[in-house]
């Protein structure tokens, strides 16, 4: 018993402080570091979003991770339907490489994906990382996708042919609507994953206008060290949409971050 | 074709820049436009490299370390709410939301943790009249990579027990009532029973841990940034290093770097691979 109390103090008690911490003035927080917040300071969310650029960092990070997850997700859905409903040679050799690359070191995408963007004038911009996103998220949403695409009972299929439906058709008015579960949850693990990215986005923007939040952050904790509390309303922004995704939907997330490990 | 969009992203932005990546690691790249053929000499030049010795050492300690202790972290976590300890609802939300804050926010608010003056861990140590233990924990060699390591801990435990309680309500409910009624002690049960049907699923945890730690970057960048002196320098943070900040301006060694370690990785991959499909083949 006292080791879960233990443990719950362990993993819970440093995201709490950090929310004290971003309701508290730096002032204060150097006269005492652990303290219930006295005055709650809201307004330090105000300012955060309006006097330094909490706000572009978030709507860049809005930007590139919805329109990523969007277009991921499209192409995605199409890949796997393509693999799991129809037989030709290479099929299997197709799955297999695509899933392979989910045990790819970054480094080895990391040098030459700055030089092709480079080359493409796509380097610094959000298109040029949004595309960046669609490729590093693609496998996965592949693997989830084609399994329960190929439980979908093949004599929906047969009937969707026997009335005369084009296979894109079958496609956006059978497998799409049937397979919205999955997808629904390839959509929030893809929006965590994207949403938190780091490396990709470091190397890839240099501006900080174009900065996803992540980046920003770092940028920011560069610039105003010692600022510990406006740092920590940057992170609780940062947090925020990620913890209002998981309230409403953690029963589909835990799904998706489980449905690739139990077997 | 169905597929077709999906492998021209592929073939345009993972397929083409690994092949890249390859074809660089034989040049000298001072620019973007000028490349000279240098053979293998980059490949020489890593395996002399006592900088990429501490960041593979650094990675490996950690690879073979942390995948461990997650697991069984996750695996007791499980248990506890598979047990129906109270407040397990409040508990299972408490240990599973640090997967969700990104690097950065844990990266910056371990810092603080560790942070020598007023960081929790010191403060609590001098309030209990341990004040001779306060350590400066991220600039000691010794200590650096290990509290490094233990901040990947803290994030990563929640996910692995949440798969492995997935995995144990799958479990059939018979077989641990046999369990039971053949008198079994909790620590037997786990030992004989949970573990080896949970097998499947604890393997699987392990190796995508272990795949997840030789790739280590992000933490690691904000914390520490490899330092001090090498002690927690990971071959992704030098790869970057190397790529982007040192003013050495050749894209050709980090990339022969980042051959290397690709190699490494999916050795490791085939070879975990191999392993499980011949035990597999023993069980049945």
């Amino acid at each position: 018993m006292a080791i879960i109390v233990l443990y719950t103090v362990y993993s819970a008690l440093p995201f709490a402080w950090v929310g004290t911490l971003s309701l508290r003035s730096t002032s204060e927080i150097s006269a005492a570091h652990f303290a219930w917040p006295e005055v709650w300071h809201w307004e330090k969310f105000r300012v955060a979003w309006v006097d330094s650029h909490f706000a572009s960092y978030f709507w860049n990070s809005t930007l590139v991770v919805s329109a990523a997850v969007a277009i991921v997700t499209l192409l995605g859905a199409a890949a796997a339907h393509g693999l799991a409903r129809y037989d030709f040679p290479g099929n299997r050799l197709i799955y297999f490489i695509l899933f392979s690359s989910i045990v790819f070191p970054p480094q080895i995408l990391l040098i030459s994906l700055f030089q092709v963007l480079v080359g493409y004038n796509l380097y610094n911009s959000l298109i040029g990382l949004t595309l960046v996103y669609v490729s590093l998220q693609l496998p996965l949403t592949v693997y989830l996708l084609e399994g329960f695409f190929a439980r979908i009972p093949q004599d929906l299929f047969d009937a969707a042919k026997i009335d005369r439906y084009s296979e894109l058709a079958i496609f956006f008015r059978i497998v799409l609507p049937v397979g919205m579960p999955a997808i629904a949850t390839t959509v929030i693990l893809n929006f965590i994953q994207l949403w938190n990215e780091f490396l990709f986005a470091v190397v890839l923007i240099s501006d900080d206008e174009s900065s996803t939040l992540p980046v920003g952050i770092r940028h920011f904790m560069g610039d105003y060290f010692q600022d510990i509390g406006m740092l920590a309303t940057g992170m609780m922004i940062a947090v925020l949409p990620v913890v209002i995704v998981y309230a409403f939907f953690s029963e589909r997330l835990i799904q998706g971050m489980t449905a690739g490990a139990v077997k | 074709m169905f597929l077709a969009p999906a492998l021209l992203v592929y073939a345009g932005l993972t397929a083409y820049p690994v092949l890249r990546t390859i074809h660089d690691s034989f040049f000298t790249i001072a620019d973007m436009d000028a490349a000279t053929f240098v053979g293998f000499d980059h490949f020489q030049e890593v395996f002399r490299d006592p900088t990429f010795w501490a960041a593979a050492r650094n990675t490996a300690i950690w690879s073979l370390l942390a995948p461990l202790l997650d697991v069984v972290t996750g695996l007791l976590l499980a248990l506890c709410l598979y047990a129906r300890v109270p407040y397990a609802r409040f508990l299972r939300v408490a240990w599973f939301t640090p997967v969700l804050l990104s690097y950065v926010v844990v990266g910056i608010l371990w810092v603080w943790i560790y942070d020598y003056d007023w960081g929790i861990v010191n403060v609590a140590l001098r309030a209990l009249g341990l004040g001779a233990w306060a350590q400066a924990w991220l600039s000691d060699p010794r200590l650096a990579l290990g509290a490094v390591m233990l901040t990947h801990l803290w994030k990563w435990a929640g996910f692995n027990m949440v798969v492995c309680l997935a995995a144990l309500h799958s479990l059939p409910s018979e077989v641990l009532e046999a369990a039971e009624l053949d008198n079994c002690g909790w620590f037997a049960k786990l030992v004989y029973v949970i573990v080896p049907m949970l097998r499947p699923t604890l393997v699987n945890l392990f190796v995508l841990a272990f795949i997840g730690k030789m790739k280590v970057f992000d933490l690691v960048f904000i914390m520490t940034d490899g330092g001090p002196l090498w002690a927690t320098e990971t071959v992704s943070t030098y790869v970057y290093k190397r790529a982007f900040n040192w003013n050495t301006f050749d894209l050709g060694y980090p990339s022969a770097i980042a051959v290397v370690w690709f190699v490494v990785v999916v050795a490791f991959v085939l070879l975990f691979n191999r392993l499980l499909q011949q035990k597999e083949r023993l069980e049945y």
